[in-house]
């Protein structure tokens, strides 16, 4: 579904992605983690073009099409079936809960009751919410808002960037439940974690990324249960 | 004159100021620039209004559309050409940039129109409505008043209720999101620029009505002081800028009738010191904390 071949990524001079390479088949749950600065989230918005690449080639192929992402421009992704809930949620603040899930729609044209009343079931505190200005919500209900925004496309790639940042522990429970559960409805995810154990946990396979160069690779719990990964990240 | 005179007179003036100050604050929500150039697209719209109306003797109906029109891509040209290239770089560097097209547009006006003053032509007629006494009150600056709350009105429910009115909200906040929303940033910016310039041209017309001498400066000074007053409401906010307007023309009226005519700019800008000295973010400017 998605494939990423040999990208490099520069900022100014430094070298931020090297060589990077994986895949993302249909149906799974990808992770991709590593500490802090690895390049995990250069790595998406890459793929998204949010930055480009200085080399390599990111192909998505969707209904037997195959797109050529490094040089579509970003915002015609999301109508293609990938959508990407970025690092720190990025909601608009200043707009209602509502408003927000309406942008998620943006690419539908018209925003479908329907979809709204999805988003709803999945996250009943947005419905509470939904005439109240988003900057007012508390960092979890942030965070929902950033999926259900997300999911108001449709997405047939789900990415997500540290959806349990600064999240409380129980808080990362919930929002890892319900990854699994769009997992379980035929959504395909790609996951980026420092939280290594997490996303071990739900993913089928992951890549481990060590500054800017994909160091390991395995099926989720191959990865859990190894030494190197096991002292690295999952604190001993 | 009469208090309730002044107060009108300066009421329409600060229609005017909020008009052009409603411009400078979308093209500064959106594209987090000021457009120093916003002033002088009002002369050039007063100058296509000036030329169909006295020049071709034409409705003025079709001298303010034309003045639109003209502004309108004028502005939209201005954007692709001058500042969007400039996304990546520094604002010192677009400000400076939007000087350069400010002083080149008074120069090319002056190279075509020259500097000799035109006198606009009175194209909402010289009469008024009678109310009660001694108080006639124009029907230029009735329409200048209207106008200005249409435009007000219509812009609020354009930002709040249109799907790319919202669009628009989202990319002042936050360009990256939108784009992965499926939101077309630099269409949305063009949008914006040729919404504002379409302000503009419709403040030079009302402007130039009210105050007739045209020369390629006219609109330097009222775009200056429209500035002030988009910062004294909130720079970003519509209603601020409403209101920053409709207070500075108020303020700039009174302070000629009973302070000083020589002083009025002078204590214009010294309440726009104060406010900012009391309220960095203007009358309605928002800060919103972020919860991380």
């Amino acid at each position: 579904m998605l494939q990423v071949d040999k990208i490099n990524v520069y900022y100014e001079k430094i070298h931020a992605i090297k060589d990077v390479s994986f895949e993302v088949n249909p149906g799974e749950v990808v992770a991709l983690i590593g500490a802090n600065g690895a390049g995990k989230t250069t790595t998406l918005h890459t793929i998204t073009g949010l930055i480009r690449p200085e080399s390599g080639a990111i192909t998505y192929t969707e209904e037997g099409a195959s797109l050529d992402l490094a040089k579509m421009p970003p915002h015609k992704l999301v109508s293609k079936g990938l959508a990407h809930v970025p690092e720190g949620r990025r909601i608009f603040l200043q707009m209602t809960v509502l408003e927000n899930l309406e942008m998620g729609a943006f690419s539908k044209g018209k925003v479908s009751k329907e979809d709204l009343d999805n988003v709803f079931a999945r996250f009943p505190r947005l419905e509470e919410r939904k005439k109240q200005v988003a900057g007012t919500l508390s960092g979890g209900e942030q965070q929902m808002l950033a999926m259900g925004r997300a999911l108001m496309s449709h997405p047939k790639l789900l990415m997500l960037d540290e959806p349990s940042m600064g999240l409380s522990p129980i808080l990362v429970e919930q929002i890892f439940d319900i990854i699994a559960e769009l997992h379980k409805s035929g959504t395909t995810i790609l996951l980026v974690e420092q939280n290594a154990e997490m996303a071990l946990q739900i993913a089928d396979r992951a890549y481990v990324l060590e500054s800017g160069r994909v160091v390991m690779t395995g099926t989720g719990a191959e990865l859990a249960a190894s030494e190197e990964i096991r002292k690295a990240y999952l604190g001993g | 004159m009469s208090f309730v005179n002044n107060l009108i007179n300066g009421i329409s003036l600060g229609s005017v100021y909020a008009i052009i100050a409603l411009g400078y604050t979308m093209v500064y929500g959106i594209a987090k620039m000021l457009n120093f150039a916003h002033g002088d697209i009002i002369m050039v719209g007063a100058y296509i209004c000036f030329f169909i109306c006295s020049g071709f003797g034409m409705s003025p109906i079709l001298g303010i559309l034309a003045a639109v029109l003209v502004c309108t891509l004028l502005g939209i040209l201005i954007e692709q050409f001058a500042y969007k290239p400039l996304r990546q770089v520094t604002s010192l560097a677009v400000l400076i940039t939007a000087i350069g097209v400010s002083y080149f547009l008074q120069n090319a006006a002056q190279l075509m129109w020259s500097s000799n003053p035109r006198i606009f032509p009175a194209i909402f007629g010289n009469g008024g409505i009678q109310l009660g006494g001694d108080l006639l009150v124009p029907y230029k600056t009735l329409v200048t008043i209207a106008a200005c709350l249409v435009i007000m009105a219509g812009l609020i429910l354009f930002t709040g209720k249109t799907r790319t009115g919202k669009a628009m909200r989202a990319c002042s906040e936050d360009k990256d999101a939108a784009q992965l929303m499926g939101i077309n940033v630099n269409a949305t910016i063009s949008l914006t620029f040729a919404i504002g310039s379409a302000l503009a041209a419709i403040a030079g017309v009302l402007l130039c009505s009210a105050y007739p001498k045209l020369i390629p400066t006219t609109g330097s000074m009222p775009g200056i002081k429209a500035f002030t007053a988009a910062v004294f409401g909130g720079i970003g906010s519509i209603p601020g800028a409403f209101l920053g307007g409709i207070l500075l023309g108020v303020i700039e009226i009174f302070s000629s009738a009973y302070l000083s005519t020589e002083l009025a700019n002078a204590i214009v800008f010294l309440v726009l010191i104060v406010i900012l000295l009391v309220k960095p973010t203007g009358l309605l400017g928002k800060k919103v904390s972020e919860k991380v």
